[in-house]
């Protein structure tokens, strides 16, 4: 029996600890990256910028999540090193030392009616469907229910724009809030049956990088030339959306993606400029003031935003070297 | 014996919680709070009411699911036990039931059932059913042939053999059935919350994570073990009661 136990136990203490030694030689120098989604039309951008950081010398390797919040614990654990999304409760509630150090796109949504609604007043009292509590199109009913001085009725939760388009294209949804490329989808598929209610210019983050501080000051030289990167391509995407189709490497993960997708791709950035979902410098001072501003009167930060230090959330230094260049 | 058992429960309690509270003060993670800042949030959703409100809309699916289930997988259960043609139908469907990736199957019942309690329910019955029905059929096929023949030569009609001698039985095991199949149910109820649309508990535990209130999250998860633990406890002690000598596998033992 002894024996038994002993021959069970070795490769019980073995295995693990081979796995462990295994994967910690082998991820020491590659930055692992979180994303809070499978690639899609949205990342193509991101992956452009990552084949040109790749051939800068940055060694990566991705890993899609299935929503922001796993992305934002793999960080917060230390089993990721950068990841994707807005962590701002996670950054003032928990005491790890994250950082934002890029803005990737602005909270660029639009509130969706069918024709019953023309304007938000309309909506006072109106039942509405967002993504999820607490998440972005949650803070954007927020929001509005604090600029117009309304409230809205029962609020109902549905994951993906796409999803709340079908919900509402069915009739199981009179109101929702979804995002620029499903906003232009409803407009020319269905323009006739629908309305997009006239809303006020948002300019916070919907999806920003970020990581812990400690692991961003001693990988300085891998998060410059990552962070040169984005800078870089997103001004030029700003000069010309269609430079993202012409980059995208047909064997990466956004060339793989289906033909209808990739032949979308200078429409869905052309319609994304215009819309300004992408800021050209980043972010940068401007976004984060307007993300304090935002996320306070959201009620995911919680204090005057006059009083939060923009220092405690974001870290400036390798964008403003990348802007210096 | 008795002191002896409850101190190695206390005991055991003890090194679990003293653990995740050592884990918690190293942190292992910025994400893991410790044990007591977990209480405190329990302590907090219970007092101010949250938890309740919750567990009202959680149990709606779990209750309605696992009294469909009992129903309908005792009904088709004995009649599958009782005979091999419908058995032969019958019990590939639950066996296929209870091995399928349910998480993989929630966009199909999406699509077909919508969003709302029924896409819940049906999430619920997948988790209980396949248990209850296998169970039952089993037991029922099990009854001593011995107990059956002997009921035939005091000449009993077949409803008699059922009602008197087959399920009696197999009771034993069909409420171990039941049992296991209100535990799965407890699953699917979460389950389903997690990955349709979040609402009672399972709102608490995205919203807490969502709004990083990782001591929240823990309290709501931990609230649910506690819960199906008690649960689990009380069906045990019901069945003990009612098949005194009858004792198979139970968890709390």
């Amino acid at each position: 029996m002894q024996r038994f136990i002993k021959r069970l136990t070795a490769p019980l203490v073995a295995i693990p600890l081979l796995f462990g030694l295994s994967t910690s030689t082998v991820f020491a120098d590659k930055i692992r990256i979180a994303l809070a989604e499978t690639p899609s039309d949205e990342l193509a951008a991101f992956f452009v910028a990552l084949d040109r950081a790749k051939a800068n010398g940055l060694d990566y390797e991705w890993t899609a999540f299935s929503d922001e919040e796993l992305a934002i614990q793999a960080v917060l654990s230390g089993q990721m090193d950068i990841g994707f999304g807005t962590p701002y409760s996670a950054m003032q509630r928990s005491k790890a030392p994250l950082r934002i150090i890029f803005q990737l796109s602005k909270l660029k949504f639009f509130p969706v009616t069918n024709k019953k609604y023309s304007k938000l007043e309309d909506l006072a009292g109106e039942p509405i469907l967002l993504h999820s509590r607490g998440g972005g199109t949650d803070s954007i009913a927020n929001v509005i229910e604090d600029k117009m001085g309304f409230k809205f009725g029962k609020r109902s939760y549905v994951p993906g724009s796409s999803n709340r388009v079908v919900a509402l294209i069915a009739g199981q949804a009179d109101a929702t809030i979804i995002d620029l490329s499903n906003k232009n989808k409803v407009v020319r598929q269905q323009g006739d049956k629908f309305n997009v209610l006239p809303m006020f210019d948002v300019e916070a983050s919907d999806e920003a990088l970020f990581a812990n501080l400690d692991w961003i000051q001693s990988n300085e030289e891998d998060v410059q030339i990552f962070v040169n990167a984005l800078l870089s391509t997103w001004q030029d995407m700003n000069e010309d959306p269609t430079i993202i189709s012409k980059e995208t490497n047909p064997d990466g993960p956004i060339g793989q993606l289906p033909k209808e997708i990739l032949d979308e791709l200078d429409g869905f950035y052309t319609d994304a400029i215009a819309g300004g979902l992408y800021d050209a410098n980043g972010g940068g001072r401007k976004g984060a003031q307007a993300d304090m501003e935002w996320y306070s009167q959201a009620g995911q930060l919680e204090g005057d935003p006059a009083s939060l230090n923009v220092e405690d959330f974001w870290y400036m230094a390798p964008l403003d070297a990348a802007m210096a260049k | 014996m008795m002191n002896r058992s409850l101190l190695l429960k206390l005991l055991s309690a003890f090194i679990v919680f003293g653990t995740w509270e050592i884990a918690g003060r190293i942190p292992v993670s910025y994400a893991f709070p410790t044990f007591i800042e977990s209480m405190k949030a329990l302590f907090d959703m219970t007092v101010d009411g949250r938890l309740f409100a919750a567990y009202g809309e959680t149990l709606k699916p779990l209750v309605i699911g696992v009294i469909i289930s009992a129903i309908v997988g005792i009904a088709v259960g004995l009649w599958s036990g009782l005979n091999e043609w419908f058995d032969w139908l019958f019990s590939p469907i639950f066996i296929v039931m209870q091995a399928a990736p349910l998480a993989a199957l929630i966009p199909l019942l999406v699509m077909i059932y919508g969003i709302g309690l029924t896409s819940k329910i049906f999430v619920v019955c997948i988790m209980a059913m396949p248990v209850i029905v296998l169970n039952t059929a089993g037991a029922v096929r099990n009854t001593p042939s011995s107990l059956t023949e002997m009921g035939r030569s005091f000449q009993a009609s077949n409803w008699e053999v059922i009602l008197k001698i087959i399920i009696p039985a197999a009771s034993p095991v069909i409420f171990s059935g039941l049992r296991l199949g209100v535990s799965a149910g407890f699953i699917g109820a979460i389950l389903s919350e997690l990955k349709i649309t979040p609402t009672g508990v399972g709102d608490i535990i995205t919203y807490s994570r969502s709004i990083a209130d990782y001591a929240s999250m823990y309290a709501a998860i931990f609230s649910i073990i506690v819960l199906a633990v008690l649960f689990l406890n009380v069906l045990e002690k019901i069945e003990r009661f009612l098949f005194e000598g009858n004792n198979r596998g139970y968890a709390s033992d």
